[in-house]
């Protein structure tokens, strides 16, 4: 018997369930996680904003409420904020994430469907990084289903809502900057798969300008719209700026949090430095590599950030290895995916178990949670390592018999 | 001979003469009140007035001060008022928990546990030149921390951003706020440090404001030994300014002694056994010097000497009609019955507790008891810093379980900032008549730099109390209710038109401790993960696969 992955039932059918879980009281259980949620997504600190908006304090005067004015906007508007309501929201943001990742995947396959769409969509719905960060009702769903739709309208050619996308993300997230790039080189190539063909960027870089200059506009009218919504510049340093200068020191899956809680005094400034500009040298090499497959580009950069973003949650990793379900030819070529999974599976069950024991028992303490973000850490670079390895291996191909491929 | 006109020209002095300085007047005043519980309250009060001065204009700062030329006043403390152009100015240290369900309502109504200080100041000249940046309130404030903790030998320049906040409605000036022209409204600066330890450092300092410092008249029972073994202690200074006087301050001394402890077998206490010293001789640049003994109401009692005069059931006995060595004694005829039921004597019965076991997060709850039978109106302020944070949209408000989110009248909130400045929260409740109020407010703890973190960092902070302050117009009701050996207290208050403050007790917070010892292993482990990943990914970047034939 053949086992049916037709998305028609595959996709209702895990809505649904994911539905019913978060509309029982899990959510209430993992708001305070600090894997699931960080400060710039958890939904107490978005509440405690939308409170102090609605009554009249300015949120962004202090050092509490760190989400954009767009969040605010949508909340005290448009949508009501009540816990069952906002279970079903966030719940339709990551089927609208699966949607577009199909989505996605149908046009680097330029076919209209495949028997591999309700695998895909399961691949997303299913994974338990964005699943349990969509039930602790971290915001994070919303920036993964905005890549995502960006990602979508890029690949199917649609420039405007691709770069609307892009923008509202950045609103959201300071880093995703990162993904601009690869964004607009896909925008001007074609999303179908040229791993196993490496040629020179086909497209003359002609109408790139525009893109960017289309970018930068909508980037600024909704920055005059967060202004316009909160009555001020205040939310700039509170937003954009948290992921400069790390004001709130506390736990993630990341790497900087312990980092910048242990660092000298007069090192701060210089190592936030380094460490913001670190995520953006990525770029230039990791385009001009996969010039001829951008959203492979993407690819990548979602996992560096996924690795290296100053306040990541787990949806962050989550949506890199999502993604992977998207570029089935490069399995054949991956060295090590055992390893990567086993160290995914060491950080995934001892993060939660040390920061428990650190926070609430009190019989570990800090470095226990420092150590299991650092085999997080070393299983995100192990998958990021390989997928590059493999994405540039396939070009190759096997060779014969008493042939070996190595680097120079 | 030389002795003999000596003493002829002293004998030439009036008597009164050196009791009036020029525009200078001091005076003194203990009052005792024996407590419901057995223990033995004392409040000294020291008090100079120097005749039609005026706090100096902070607009003024610039121009060259007059000469200051005191005879009573102490000049230590007058040079740093005119120096910062302080208006109004209350410091307090005090040591341990006020009990207010046992011991009713203090004299000194500011207990709050730890050092607190709160000034009004006003604004310096207007241009932000950086020649005036230092006469701005802030900088004016900060100045004034440091010259005050130079002064008492206190952990007052402590007392830094972090810790200042200005509530709006639970501070109000005793004294009046000089109406300069073309000058900007006053601010007011508050910052209380609940773990600071009061001690005879801090004492001697005090002594030597005072003109005739431990030596004669009722400082002289200001004896260490005595007043920093008492169960509760401590120390103040008001400084105020009285449009139609002058410029008053008062230092005050409060302690809580048990009488029991103190090597007496009953309640009954005299001088010595409080102090361990008796009154030998008045002061002579007093101008009034009285102690003020409430006396027993509803028991048989002798006192000895007899007092002066006796109002409203209070002794007062003028050290000028006194014999010397003077040793009050006050003995009860009946022993001590222990009440059964604790009586409140308090306006209110505040209760604040931390909840939660987790370190990343918890609950603040208040409860809030009003025993009399009018409802009252209060502010609840609460000034935490930034290491604790409120989720105000977590605010509950419930009576008996019931919630009842029409207590809640207003609500003023200054939110915290990171590694910056402390969250003020004044809610201005309505407390129903013979009730218990609880607010209930989830918290977050912050994660501090480790460089953040105080020495014994697993002992947690201190976070100050909260001030429940009574409205005014509440505490007119208040008077008829309470018992009459508060009244004079009361009274007190009501004459100032001060809100009366009940203050809670410190609280203890463990924010989540990272590993002190290893800075350097962690950016190091850091660094070498990014390293390790950065340099991989561009090593597979940046080399060319190539096809090699195999070795074997």
């Amino acid at each position: 018997m053949k086992l049916s992955l037709d998305l028609s039932v595959v996709f209702p059918a895990l809505v649904a369930s994911r539905l019913l879980l978060a509309l029982t009281n899990l959510p209430d259980a993992l708001k305070h996680d600090h894997q699931l949620s960080s400060p710039l997504t958890s939904y107490l600190n978005l509440q405690e904003g939308i409170y102090l908006f609605k009554n009249g304090i300015d949120p962004y005067s202090g050092g509490i409420f760190r989400h954009s004015p767009l969040f605010l906007a949508l909340f005290t508007t448009i949508l009501p904020t009540s816990r069952t309501v906002a279970s079903v929201i966030w719940t339709l943001c990551d089927a609208v994430g699966a949607w577009a990742l199909v989505q996605i995947w149908r046009a680097r396959q330029r076919v209209s469907q495949t028997s591999r769409d309700g695998l895909i969509a399961g691949a997303y719905l299913l994974n338990p990084y964005i699943f349990l960060s969509t039930l602790s009702l971290s915001t994070s769903p919303f920036e993964n289903m905005l890549t995502l739709i960006a990602v979508m309208f890029a690949a199917q050619g649609n420039a405007s809502p691709s770069l609307l996308a892009a923008a509202l993300l950045l609103h959201l997230s300071l880093s995703s900057v990162v993904l601009l790039a690869p964004l607009i080189l896909l925008l001007a190539s074609s999303p179908v798969s040229q791993l196993a063909s490496p040629r020179a960027f086909a497209k003359n870089g002609k109408n790139v300008a525009p893109l960017v200059a289309e970018f930068a506009a909508y980037a600024a009218i909704l920055s005059l719209a967060s202004t316009l919504v909160s009555g001020g510049w205040a939310w700039v340093p509170q937003t954009w700026g948290a992921s400069l200068t790390l004001p709130d020191l506390t736990p993630n899956c990341g790497l900087w949090w312990y980092f910048f809680t242990e660092m000298f005094d007069h090192f701060r400034p210089f190592f936030l430095m380094v460490f913001s500009i670190h995520l953006l040298i990525y770029i230039a090499p990791v385009c001009i590599k996969f010039q001829y497959d951008p959203l492979y580009a993407t690819f990548i950069l979602l996992g560096i950030l996924a690795t290296f973003k100053p306040y990541p949650t787990m949806a962050d990793p989550g949506l890199f290895l999502s993604m992977l379900a998207v570029f089935p030819e490069i399995y054949p070529y991956l060295r090590y995916p055992i390893v990567t999974t086993l160290l995914h599976l060491h950080a995934a069950l001892l993060m939660p178990l040390f920061h428990h024991l650190w926070l609430n028992q009190g019989t570990a303490n800090a470095n226990f949670f420092y150590a299991s973000t650092l085999v997080f850490a070393c299983a995100n670079g192990a998958a990021l390592t390989d997928c590059v390895w493999a994405g540039l291996r396939i070009a190759i191909g096997e060779p014969q018999d008493g042939y070996v491929v190595v680097q120079e | 001979m030389r002795t003999l006109r000596f003493l002829w020209v002293l004998g030439l002095l009036p008597p009164c003469y050196c009791r009036y300085f020029s525009g200078e007047t001091f005076s003194e005043e203990l009052v005792i009140r024996p407590l419901p519980d057995g223990k033995v309250a004392s409040r000294f009060e020291f008090t100079t007035l120097l005749h039609g001065a005026t706090p100096r204009n902070p607009q003024n700062l610039s121009v060259e001060d007059h000469s200051q030329h005191y005879t009573l006043f102490p000049l230590a403390l007058g040079q740093i008022l005119r120096e910062y152009a302080v208006t109004e100015l209350h410091l307090t240290l005090n040591a341990g928990k006020w009990n207010y369900d046992r011991w009713g309502y203090p004299e000194e109504s500011d207990v709050a546990t730890g050092a607190s200080l709160w000034a009004w100041m006003a604004e310096g000249s207007g241009s932000a030149s950086a020649a005036n940046a230092r006469h701005r309130v802030d900088a004016r404030w900060r100045d004034l921390r440091n010259a005050l903790a130079g002064l008492f030998c206190a952990s007052i320049a402590s007392l830094d951003e972090q810790r200042t906040t200005s509530p709006g409605r639970a501070f109000t000036p005793v004294g009046a706020l000089p109406a300069w022209p073309a000058s900007v409204q006053h601010a007011f600066r508050h910052a209380s440090l609940p773990s600071e330890n009061v001690c005879t450092e801090n004492l001697t300092p005090f002594l030597k404001l005072l003109p005739c410092k431990s030596l004669s008249g009722l400082a002289h029972l200001l004896n260490p030994h005595r007043l920093f073994d008492a169960d509760w202690h401590g120390m103040g200074l008001h400084v105020s300014w009285r449009p139609n006087e002058g410029v008053q301050v008062r230092l005050t001394f409060q302690s809580v002694s048990d009488p029991l402890r103190a090597g007496g077998n009953s309640r009954d206490w005299s001088l010595r056994l409080l102090f361990d010293r008796v009154v030998d001789r008045a002061c002579p640049v007093a101008a009034s010097s009285r102690i003020i003994v409430t006396l027993p109401t509803k028991e048989l009692y002798s006192v000895h000497p007899e007092p002066s005069s006796v109002v409203d059931g209070r002794g007062a006995f003028d050290l000028s009609d006194q014999s010397f060595p003077l040793d009050l004694r006050l003995r009860w005829a009946e022993p001590f019955q222990h009440a059964t039921v604790p009586s409140a004597e308090a306006p209110l019965s505040v209760r604040r507790m931390l909840r939660g076991s987790a370190q990343d997060h918890g609950a603040l709850a208040i409860s809030i008891t009003n025993p009399d039978s009018d409802p009252v109106s209060v502010v609840y302020l609460e000034t935490l810093p930034w290491i604790v944070y409120l989720y105000l949209s977590t605010l509950e408000l419930s009576v008996g379980g019931v919630r009842r989110p029409d207590l809640l009248q207003d609500i003023s909130y200054i939110a915290p900032v990171p590694h910056g400045r402390a969250a003020t929260l004044e809610a201005f409740l309505s407390l129903p008549a013979r009730s218990t109020v609880t607010l209930h407010i989830g918290v977050g703890r912050s994660f501090l730099r480790y460089t953040e973190h105080p020495p014994d960092a697993q002992r947690g902070w201190d976070l100050p109390g909260a001030v429940v302050a009574l409205l005014p117009a509440a505490s007119g009701n208040q008077s008829s209710a309470t018992d009459s050996t508060n009244k004079g207290a009361m009274q007190e208050m009501k004459k100032w038109n001060q809100p009366q403050r009940i203050y809670t007790p410190a609280l203890l917070v463990d924010p989540a401790t990272p590993d002190f010892s290893m800075p350097y292993n962690v950016i190091i482990f850091t660094c070498s993960l990014i390293a390790f990943i950065f340099g991989s990914v561009f090593n597979g970047l940046t080399r060319r696969f190539v096809v090699l034939k195999s070795p074997e």
